[in-house]
């Protein structure tokens, strides 16, 4: 049994991304919403369901169905694991809306994590406990710091040099520059630029590390019968899968064989082609999670786009752009649209599929999405048709 | 330093006694008492055979530089900037996150053999490692 094109996109919803959004997370996720409500010509009454991303998240259910006068709710749920959920979100609302516990899920992202709290920095003063407790006290305080060890790996292990760190920011602010939407729109970076940047924590550099941002998404989730009743073109869910892998941390799995593979990113890729029954092969768009440059690469190589090591090649023969064989990003990303923990890449892929992304590529006809690696992830194949 | 100025752990029931162990300089790991493997981060149960049973190891703190970080970017203020966190394979024990100091200013690299040292802060004592000699 699988899930495969019983469930679709039929509403998506956004904000605008900024360094300061001058109002509540709050807020801004009523606003993306019902946009996306209004998108999918439905109204707040047809919520039955709610799925949410559980980390670093100071929107609350209760809040958010107070607001909103939901007075019918049937399911909700919060997925963990931090930037890793948020394909899971939609995952999680496929399973709901299959199993009959749900009609109409709602989920959505929404962060003032520029101007409120900035995930990037430590702010850990007092005692700390859980895993943290092995890590911190030695000054590895920032996700920053913790990919870093994982990257210098990667370039010892395959004798590569930044460069091809540099490669896929410089893709990414390529594709920003084009879109209005983006934090980094008209602002496109060289490969110089790049490698001039300053150090963050060797060997990342500033232009390797994701933007903070302001902002919100949501998506709607609905079976694929009532999508055919709804006034938009539907975006079908034809995988959907989370994944783990040993020893896993936050972060910071160091115990593991080998620090250059992302196992919980291999275990989504099994499951998403065996659900979607595809292959790597057939997929014609990725947009994947972009918080540090060498997890992208190492990402390509789990979701089996390139060999181990051999990622790098995919940026350098042109494969990801925009005219590409299977272009990446095209939105700009996390280091180029803004940091929305995976959901504006959800949302972009809905984009693409109905034809009215801003860097829309021609005869696209699915995308494979991914969510947070470096932790228990999540990812996406959706689909034009339910062929 | 001041004992705030530094992120200092929380210990739980579980690793109270690897940070007790450390206060007197001794690094010390888990390790199954059925099928000899390292437990870390600390946990009650053997994550390869699921036996609770285990006894604690001290490690000689020798092993090689599998992977490191130097930070220029400061984020907390107990840190100052450049620095450096080296990922250690002990010979003896798991794979083991701490500073590194060269007195000579040597470089880190991969694969650089290293020993530990001993630093005192208020109430916890931290192990970092040097270039052995």
């Amino acid at each position: 049994m699988t899930i495969r094109n019983k469930t679709a996109i039929v509403g998506i919803g956004q904000t605008e991304f900024s360094k300061d959004s001058g109002r509540s997370t709050l807020h801004m996720a009523l606003e993306a919403i019902l946009e996306a409500l209004e998108d999918a010509g439905l109204k707040p009454a047809d919520i039955d369901g709610v799925v949410k991303m559980a980390a670093n998240d100071d929107v609350f259910e209760i809040d958010l169905l107070r607001s909103l006068g939901l007075r019918n709710l049937r399911f909700f749920a919060e997925i963990p694991h931090g930037g890793g959920a948020a394909c899971g979100t939609i995952a999680c609302a496929a399973a709901a809306i299959t199993s009959g516990m749900a009609d109409v899920v709602v989920t959505f992202r929404s962060l003032n994590e520029r101007s409120e709290r900035r995930f990037g920095l430590s702010s850990m003063g007092g005692g700390l406990g859980g895993w943290m407790q092995y890590y911190l006290p030695h000054g590895l305080v920032t996700p920053a710091q913790w990919v870093a060890i994982f990257a210098q790996r990667y370039l010892y292990e395959y004798g590569y040099s930044t460069e091809e760190f540099g490669r896929v920011a410089v893709l990414c602010r390529k594709h920003a520059a084009t879109n209005p939407h983006a934090m980094m729109y008209g602002r496109p970076i060289t490969l110089d630029e790049h490698q001039a940047s300053r150090w963050i924590s060797e060997p990342l550099r500033l232009l390797d590390c994701t933007l903070d941002t302001d902002g919100a998404c949501a998506a709607i989730v609905v079976s694929a019968a009532k999508a055919k009743t709804l006034k938009t073109a539907p975006v079908y869910i034809t995988g959907a899968a989370q994944g783990t892998g040993s020893r896993t941390e936050m972060m910071t799995s160091y115990q593991r064989p080998s620090l250059v593979r992302l196992e919980e990113a291999e275990a989504v890729a099994g499951e998403l082609y065996r659900s979607a029954e595809m292959t790597p092969a057939d997929v014609r768009m990725v947009q994947i999670y972009d918080h540090f440059t060498p997890l992208v690469l190492m990402a390509l190589e789990a979701y089996g786009f390139a060999k181990p090591g051999k990622a790098p090649e995919l940026l350098r023969e042109g494969k990801l752009e925009l005219d590409g064989a299977m272009p990446m990003n095209t939105h700009g990303g996390h280091l180029g649209e803004g940091y929305l923990h995976g959901f504006g890449h959800i949302v972009e892929a809905v984009r693409q599929l109905r034809g009215t992304a801003v860097n829309q590529v021609a005869r696209v006809d699915n995308c494979l999405v991914t969510s947070g690696t470096g932790v228990p992830t999540s990812g996406l194949i959706l689909s034009k048709d339910a062929y | 330093m001041e004992r705030l100025a530094r992120p200092y752990p929380r210990p739980d029931r579980d690793s109270a006694p690897f940070w007790e162990a450390q206060r007197g300089h001794v690094l010390k790991f888990q390790r199954c008492s059925d099928c000899g493997e390292f437990r870390f981060p600390i946990t009650p149960i053997c994550p390869a055979c699921r036996s609770f049973a285990f006894h604690w190891t001290a490690s000689s703190g020798r092993g090689t530089v599998y992977s490191y970080s130097v930070v220029h970017h400061q984020t907390h203020p107990a840190f100052s900037v450049p620095y450096t966190i080296v990922l250690v394979e002990l010979e003896d024990g798991p794979r083991f996150i701490a500073q590194f100091r060269a007195a000579d200013g040597k470089p880190v690299r991969i694969e650089m053999p290293v020993n530990l040292e001993w630093e005192d802060y208020p109430d916890q004592a931290l192990p970092v490692f040097v270039p052995e000699v």
